[in-house]
């Protein structure tokens, strides 16, 4: 040990003078290009390394990541599912929103063109206990001012009569109820008759027939009737669009001609509806008729809803 | 033999601490040295000079490979200057089992404030108290937790290679001047 000794520090002299000399050299600006060459040197021999190892271990880095991600990915996912939900609530909801607005704006179009006013009001629900009659229930009673016998119009023109008020509802016959009579005339024409509903129990499809007074008046399909309008404005205000005849029934010997009319409003799916709880100050006449389509659309009925129905 | 081990197992410390450890998403930002333990176990086993060479190339070696934003020859100042003092230990029979241990924190915990010091004298503007309260002793605290993992079965190797080999005569102490190789 100790004849060695001298050498031994030598050895050891040697290294540190050397250590020293690089990291003098190596953190002055002016002579760090003795070291750069090293640092080169170094980053060749390590990036194959590195990339090996990359290979090798990027499997095993992922299991790391994803197991220490692991307790709050729980968390996450609930979170995550719970904004979906309210998300695609959200969008349903601004979907009825936007139906809903649609359908007010039409109803709004239709009394302003009539001078009709009117009590928005949502129908409720459509089947009665024992299914026999066609009525609807809407959210609107007496506190809203609505009488029974007011006339009931959404956007496209008659849904029906109001036949019971309560206080906070109202129970609407609808035009095709087997039970509903409707005075309506053709439009453009004075000719007059009487529109049946021809539901006895719920149907979907059911039409509405309309029985002309005069056996000799002229109806061909195509024609639209709007409502005659009764005294006092019950139970119809004048003018509401009814439907369009679909056919006519020419039965040789009848004392009236009967025709075959599909209701302007689709009875399958009402949603907003408007209450006439005032008549209009004149009869606003065919004025609240859409234009009259294409002749080539003229035999189908003219909205989509009553597309629907056929 | 012998040499050749030192060798293979210097090399595999410096490429497994540079491209495995050094990327390990490890809290605090900092993982075990696997350089240290293995000077350690050169120097145990070895003289004064071997493991003052084995630091200074490891610490060389760290220096130059690229994860490395400090000067080139300061961790190898550190490492020669900690094999040079481990290898004035003796390993013998007579210090108990976790003799290794010891030396192996003792040289983390100096190796680790010999970097930040030196790094001070540099100037280097990330050493601080928190360095020398937190860092070195953490440091240190987690290279002797994966010491035995590597200390273990190096030692023994090595203790197997040497009773195994018959001496050459340049192992002889009287021809290198004490040195054990």
């Amino acid at each position: 040990m100790r004849r060695g000794a001298p050498r031994q520090r030598l050895v050891l002299t040697v290294l540190l003078v050397v250590s020293c000399a690089l990291v003098v050299l190596d953190s002055r600006e002016d002579t760090a290009f003795v070291t750069d060459g090293a640092r080169a040197a170094g980053e060749m021999v390590f990036t194959p390394v590195s990339a090996g190892v990359s290979a090798a271990t990027s499997p095993v880095g992922d299991a790391y990541r994803a197991l220490t991600a692991a307790p709050n990915a729980r968390e996450r996912i609930d979170e995550l599912e719970e904004r979906n939900r309210e998300l695609t609530a959200e969008l349903e909801a601004r979907d009825l929103d936007e139906q809903r607005s649609a359908e007010l704006e039409e109803l709004l179009h239709l009394s302003g063109l009539g001078g009709y006013e009117i009590v928005p009001a949502q129908a409720v629900t459509r089947v009665d206990s024992q299914g026999f009659s066609d009525t609807i229930t809407l959210d609107v009673g007496e506190r809203d001012g609505i009488e029974p016998d007011m006339t009931v119009v959404n956007g496209d023109g008659l849904v029906g009569r109001v036949l019971r008020v309560g206080t906070k509802t109202a129970t609407v016959l609808l035009l095709t109820d087997g039970a509903s009579s409707v005075g309506a005339r053709l439009e453009g024409a004075s000719e007059m008759g009487i529109a049946h509903g021809t539901a006895r129990s719920l149907d979907e499809s059911s039409s509405i027939r309309f029985e002309l007074l005069d056996a000799d008046a002229s109806v061909s399909s195509g024609e639209r009737l709007v409502t005659m309008g009764s005294h006092g404005g019950t139970p119809f205000v004048p003018g509401v669009p009814v439907g369009t005849v679909k056919e006519v029934q020419d039965t040789p010997g009848a004392l009236t001609r009967t025709a075959e009319v599909t209701p302007a409003v689709d009875i399958g799916s009402l949603n907003i509806v408007g209450v006439v709880v005032s008549e209009p100050e004149r009869d606003p006449r065919d004025s609240v008729l859409p234009p009259k389509p294409d002749e080539d659309a003229a035999q189908a009925p003219r909205d989509d809803g009553a597309e629907d129905e056929e | 033999m012998k040499g050749l081990t030192t060798v293979l197992l210097l090399v595999f410390a410096v490429l497994v601490q540079v491209a495995a450890i050094n990327r390990l998403p490890l809290p605090w930002g900092m993982g075990p040295d696997l350089v240290v333990l293995a000077v350690v176990a050169v120097a145990l086993g070895s003289t004064p000079v071997g493991g003052a060479v084995a630091g200074f190339s490891t610490g060389l070696a760290l220096d130059v490979l690229p994860p490395a934003d400090h000067e080139i020859g300061r961790y190898a100042l550190v490492l020669c200057l900690g094999g040079y003092l481990v290898g004035r230990l003796r390993d013998s029979p007579r210090h108990s089992r976790l003799w290794p241990y010891l030396v192996a924190f003792g040289a983390a915990f100096g190796v680790g404030l010999g970097f930040a010091l030196v790094g001070l004298v540099l100037g280097d503007p990330r050493v601080g108290v928190a360095t020398f309260l937190f860092y070195v002793p953490l440091y240190a605290g987690m290279t002797v937790l994966v010491s035995p993992l590597l200390l273990a079965p190096v030692l023994k190797l090595r203790r197997y290679l040497s009773k195994n080999e018959f001496p050459d005569i340049t192992d002889a102490s009287w021809v290198s001047g004490g040195v054990r190789l």
